[in-house]
C-alpha cells in the first residue's frame, strides 16, 4: 500500500487466544481518518450499549493513524481506545515516542483486543510473529520496571508499552507507559488492559512504510526543518519544553493551586522550569522524528529515597501533582511524578485525586484513622506517598478514590462533590477555567471529560476578554474541531501551536502520504463527525439529556478566586448557562445538548440519530435551522 | 570533509535514521539505517548516535573486494560484487554495517552527509577538519 | 537605545516585523522592562509568557541593554 498504511489489523481475542489478521480496511481509514476517528467508529459499532468496561464486552483498541512513522514532524503517535471506566463513554488517549511507528514498521496499522486472558500476559509481536506469551513474571511490577525488565529480555530494541500496578488492580485513571516516560494517561485506558489481564504490548519491526508521494514530502519536510531551525522559539522549545510556563500560569491566575481552591501559588518559584533545568536534568528526549525534543528526562534526588529516573514533570503534571498538592520542593513534585508514572496511574487524574483527598482531609471529612495512621497535609510528600499506596492497592478508604474524585465524593458526601474537579468524572488538566471561561467551557463539553487538549483557550480568553463570555462557544467548537484531528492523524500538536507549521501545510503532508487530496475544510468536517458520534454515544451509554453531563463542578462556578492576581474574579452560573446555551446552538444541538437529526443526516450520521430517536434523547428540530458552518475559524482579535 | 558526533546532543529523534533510509531506498525505515542510535534508559538515561567514520576496516576483510574508496574518502559496496556475506559487519568497530532481509548487500554508509541536514541538535555535523601543520607543509609543496 | 524583538507563531502578527521574518528593531529609553516596552508597543503582555536571551530564559521584568536581541516566548497552547 502507498497511503502511509502498513496494511494489516490484528484482532486479538484474549479469552481465546486466537489472534486474527485481516487486511486494514482503508475505507474505513478514508472516512474517519484512522486514530481517534477509527477508534469512535469501532467502539460505538461494536461495544453493545450496556457492556460494563471492565467485562468482556470492551474492546481495547491500539491504533497507529495515518501519519504516524511517516516522517512528517513529530508523527510519533499511538492512539489508545476503549469505553472508558471513568466516563462510561468514548475513551481514547495517545502518547508519543516510539510505539506506533514501531507497530507500523512491523506491519500493523491498528490492534483490537477482545474478551479477558485467562492469565496475565503480554501482545509479543517481531514482524510476523505475534504471540500472547505468558506475564506472571511481570504482573505486579512497576510500568517503568516491567519496561526495563522486557527490554532486557527481549531485546534493547523492542518498543514496549506496560501498565502497572494500579491498571492491574483496576484503579480507574490508570495509564499506559511506554518509553521510560510517555504515557497515554487519560480516560483509564491502562485500568482496560489491566481488566484484560494485558500487561504489555513489545514490538519489534524491520519493514517499511511506503507514501503515495515520498518526494514531495521529502521535500516538504526538508523545507519545513529549514524554516524552523531559524524560529525564534525553537531553543527555548528545546532547552525547557513546556515546564517554564508555571509561571506564567500562575502570573495570569490560571495555575490550580490547593485543589483548585485558588489560582495563586506562592511558592511557585520552587517548582517552575528553572528548578527542574537546574537541579534534575539529565538529557533532552524526543519522540520519534521529532526535531523539538520537548521532553526532558530527569532524575528526581530525595533524601531517605533512591535517586529515580523519570521523564517530566511537564506542565500538567506540575501543576496537578506540584502547586495542586501545595507541594514546595521540584524534587518532591519530580519524586510524586516517577511514583504515578511506576504505579501506572495518569499523573493528572492522579494528582486531581489526591488533592481532592488533602481538601477532605483539611476539612476533617476524612481522618488519620481512614489514613492508616497517616496525615494527608499540603506539602506532604510522605502523606502522598501513603496515600498513593493505599489507592493503588484499595485498602480502606483508598479504594473509594481509586475510582476518581467523582466516585470518592459520592462516598464522602458532605457535600464533598463540590470542590471535586472533574467533569464527566474525569479530573481537570493543570487550568483553572474560573477566570478564563472558554477554557471551562472547553472542560464542560470535551467529549472526554475534563480534558485540556480537545480544546485550550487560555490565551483567547486573555485577547478576547476575560470577564465575558459572548462568542466563545463558536471558537471552543472550532477548537475541538481542529485540535483531535491531530489525535485523529496520530501527530504530535506542539508543532502547529508553537512553530507557526500550519494546517493546511499539515493537511498538504497528509495528501503526500495518503493521496487522497483533501482541504482542510473536509478535514475539519471530518473531526465535528467524530465530534458527534463520540456525543451520541455518551448519551446512549449514559441515557440522560445532554446537558446534565455538561456542568463543571460547584467550586468553578460558585467560587471566586481567594487570592493573587485574580482575587475575586470568577465566571458566574448564568454565564455559564449562557455558554452552553451558544455552544449548543453552535453545534446545531438543542438547548438540552442532544444532537440533532438535521446536524446528524448533515454529517451522514443517520445511523447515530435512528439510534438516538429509539432511545428518546434525539435533539428537538430546532425552529431556526442549523448553522451552515458549525464552529467558527478563530481569527484572534487582539493577540 | 567528516561527520563529527557531538554524542550528548543526541535526543534519539532517529531523524537521521529516517532520512538515510529515505536518501537509498526511498522507503522510511529506520532499520535500513547505516547508522544507529544507543539508548541507555532508564539508568543513566543517554542517547549516543554512532556513525561510519570510514575507517576502512570493511574493506580490508571483505573477500570479494566489494567495497572501495571514493573520491572524498568515502567507502562505498558495490552492490553487485557484495555477497551479504557479513564478514564487514564483524570486522566494523562502530558496528554500523547491517544487513536487510530485503537486500542481497550490506547497508554501509556511503558520506552522503544527509543526516547532518535533518539533525537540529547538532548531535551530527558535517565537519572540515582542519588540515595538521605537517599536512598544510606537505601540500605547499 | 535599540533592541531587536523577535517573536514566531500568532505574537509574530502582532510584533510586526521589519528587520526581518521575525524580528522588529525597536527605539525606546534606558531602564524599561520588557512588559513597558510591550505595553508601549501594543502588546499585551499577558500573552508573552517569558523572554529568552543569550540562551536564559528572563521574566517580563527583566530590563534590557542597547542592542540586545529579545525572544518573545508565547505560552505552550496545551500539550
Amino acid at each position: 500500500m502507498n497511503n502511509g498504511l502498513a496494511g494489516t489489523t490484528l484482532r486479538v481475542n484474549l479469552t481465546t487466544g486466537e489472534i486474527k489478521r485481516f487486511p486494514t480496511d482503508e475505507k474505513l481509514f478514508r472516512r474517519w481518518h484512522g486514530g481517534r476517528g477509527v477508534i469512535a467508529k469501532l467502539l460505538y459499532d461494536e461495544v453493545p450499549r450496556n457492556a460494563d468496561p471492565f467485562g468482556p464486552e470492551n474492546i481495547f483498541i491500539v491504533n497507529v493513524g495515518i501519519m504516524s512513522g511517516c516522517y512528517i514532524p513529530s508523527g510519533s503517535k499511538t492512539e489508545f481506545g476503549s469505553i472508558s471506566p471513568l466516563t462510561n463513554g468514548h475513551g481514547d488517549s495517545n502518547m508519543g515516542g516510539h510505539l506506533g511507528p514501531m507497530l507500523k514498521f512491523a506491519g500493523y496499522d491498528m490492534l483490537i483486543f477482545t474478551g479477558i486472558s485467562p492469565k496475565p500476559v503480554f501482545l509479543y509481536i517481531d514482524n510476523d510473529t505475534v504471540e500472547l506469551r505468558d506475564a506472571a513474571k511481570y504482573w505486579g511490577i512497576g510500568s517503568l520496571d516491567c519496561e526495563e525488565q522486557l527490554k532486557k529480555d527481549l531485546g534493547e530494541d523492542f518498543e514496549i508499552a506496560t501498565i502497572g500496578p494500579a491498571g492491574e488492580n483496576g484503579v480507574l485513571f490508570s495509564c499506559i507507559t511506554h518509553d521510560f516516560g510517555r504515557q497515554a494517561g487519560r480516560t483509564g485506558q491502562g485500568t482496560v488492559m489491566g481488566s484484560k489481564k494485558l500487561k504489555a504490548i513489545a514490538v519489534r519491526g524491520n519493514r517499511s512504510i511506503l507514501v503515495h508521494d515520498l518526494e514531495a514530502l521529502k521535500k516538504q519536510v526538508a523545507e519545513i526543518i529549514q524554516r524552523t531551525k531559524k524560529h525564534p522559539n525553537m531553543e527555548p522549545w528545546q532547552k525547557y519544553g513546556t515546564s517554564f510556563f508555571i509561571r506564567w500560569s500562575n502570573d495570569n491566575a490560571v495555575l490550580p493551586a490547593y485543589n483548585f481552591k485558588t489560582t495563586y501559588y506562592e511558592d511557585v518559584g520552587k517548582i517552575d522550569g528553572d528548578q527542574l533545568i537546574e537541579h534534575c536534568l539529565i538529557t533532552h528526549k524526543a519522540c520519534f522524528g521529532c526535531w523539538m525534543n520537548c521532553g526532558k528526562y530527569t532524575k528526581a534526588v530525595v533524601e531517605g529515597r533512591p535517586v529515580v529516573h523519570l521523564e517530566g514533570p511537564e506542565y500538567e503534571t506540575a501543576a496537578t501533582c506540584g502547586s495542586n498538592l501545595g507541594m514546595k520542593d521540584i524534587n518532591h513534585v519530580a519524586y510524586i511524578n516517577w511514583m504515578m508514572d511506576n504505579l501506572g496511574m495518569d499523573s493528572m487524574s492522579g494528582g486531581g485525586v489526591t488533592a481532592f483527598a488533602m481538601e477532605c482531609f483539611e476539612k476533617g471529612f476524612i481522618t488519620k484513622e481512614d489514613l492508616e495512621g497517616y496525615t494527608l497535609k499540603w506539602g506532604s510528600l510522605d502523606d502522598v506517598e501513603h496515600f498513593l499506596d493505599m489507592v493503588v492497592h484499595k485498602r480502606g478508604i483508598g479504594e473509594w478514590f481509586a475510582g476518581g474524585s467523582k466516585r470518592a465524593a459520592e462516598k464522602i458526601g458532605k457535600g464533598s462533590e463540590k470542590f471535586a474537579m472533574q467533569v464527566k468524572g474525569q479530573e481537570m488538566s493543570g487550568y483553572d477555567g474560573r477566570w478564563a471561561p472558554g477554557m471551562l467551557l472547553s472542560y464542560m463539553t470535551a467529549d472526554i471529560g475534563a480534558h485540556h487538549n480537545r480544546s485550550w483557550t487560555i490565551t483567547v480568553d486573555m485577547a478576547e476578554g476575560r470577564e465575558s463570555v459572548e462568542g466563545r462557544a463558536k471558537i471552543v467548537v472550532y477548537l475541538q474541531h481542529i485540535r483531535p484531528l491531530f489525535d485523529t492523524w496520530c501527530i504530535c500538536r506542539l508543532f502547529w501551536g508553537e512553530l507557526d507549521i500550519s494546517p493546511e501545510e499539515i493537511v498538504e503532508s497528509l495528501n503526500h502520504i495518503t493521496g487522497w487530496g483533501i482541504t482542510v475544510d473536509e478535514a475539519l468536517r471530518t473531526s465535528e463527525m467524530i465530534w458527534n458520534l463520540t456525543r451520541c454515544h455518551y448519551l446512549e451509554r449514559n441515557r440522560d439529556i445532554g446537558r446534565v453531563f455538561d456542568y463543571p463542578p460547584a467550586r468553578s462556578w460558585e467560587e471566586k478566586i481567594p487570592s493573587g492576581p485574580g482575587k475575586g474574579k470568577g465566571v458566574t452560573k448564568e454565564q455559564v448557562e449562557k455558554m452552553l446555551d451558544e455552544y449548543y446552538e453552535a453545534r446545531g444541538w438543542d438547548e438540552n445538548g442532544n444532537p440533532t437529526r438535521e446536524v446528524l443526516v448533515d454529517l451522514e450520521l443517520d445511523f447515530a440519530a435512528d439510534n438516538l430517536e429509539k432511545i428518546g434523547f434525539l435533539g428537538k428540530p430546532i425552529p431556526g435551522g442549523v448553522p451552515p458552518i458549525r464552529g467558527e475559524k478563530y481569527k484572534p482579535k487582539a493577540f | 570533509m567528516r561527520i563529527k558526533v557531538n554524542r550528548d546532543n543526541c535526543t534519539g529523534c532517529r531523524l537521521c535514521l529516517q532520512i538515510c533510509a529515505i536518501e537509498h531506498f526511498s522507503e522510511i525505515n529506520p532499520k535500513k539505517a547505516a547508522l544507529r542510535i544507543e539508548a541507555k534508559f532508564p539508568d543513566p538515561g543517554k542517547f549516543r548516535p554512532f556513525i561510519c567514520t570510514q575507517c576502512g576496516k570493511c574493506a580490508e576483510v571483505c573477500p570479494e573486494d566489494a567495497i572501495y574508496q571514493n573520491e572524498v574518502g568515502g567507502y562505498i559496496v558495490d552492490k553487485e560484487k557484495c555477497t551479504n556475506c557479513g564478514d564487514c559487519i564483524v570486522a566494523c568497530p562502530m558496528d554500523v554495517i547491517c544487513q536487510h532481509p530485503d537486500l542481497g548487500y550490506v547497508i554501509k554508509c556511503d558520506f552522503c552527509m544527509e543526516c547532518t541536514k535533518v539533525c537540529n541538535t547538532n548531535a551530527l555535523v558535517e565537519w572540515e577538519r582542519k588540515p595538521t601543520a605537517k599536512e598544510t607543509e606537505a601540500r605547499n609543496e | 537605545m535599540v533592541i531587536y524583538l523577535k517573536a514566531g507563531s500568532k505574537l509574530r502578527e502582532r510584533l510586526k516585523p521589519d528587520i526581518d521574518y521575525y524580528t522588529r528593531r525597536i527605539e525606546t529609553e534606558e531602564g524599561k522592562t520588557i512588559k513597558e516596552i510591550l505595553a508601549d508597543i501594543g502588546i499585551n503582555p499577558a500573552l508573552v509568557a517569558f523572554v529568552y536571551t543569550s540562551g536564559k530564559v528572563k521574566g517580563l521584568h527583566y530590563i534590557p541593554s542597547d542592542g540586545q536581541s529579545i525572544t518573545l516566548q508565547p505560552p505552550v497552547a496545551g500539550g
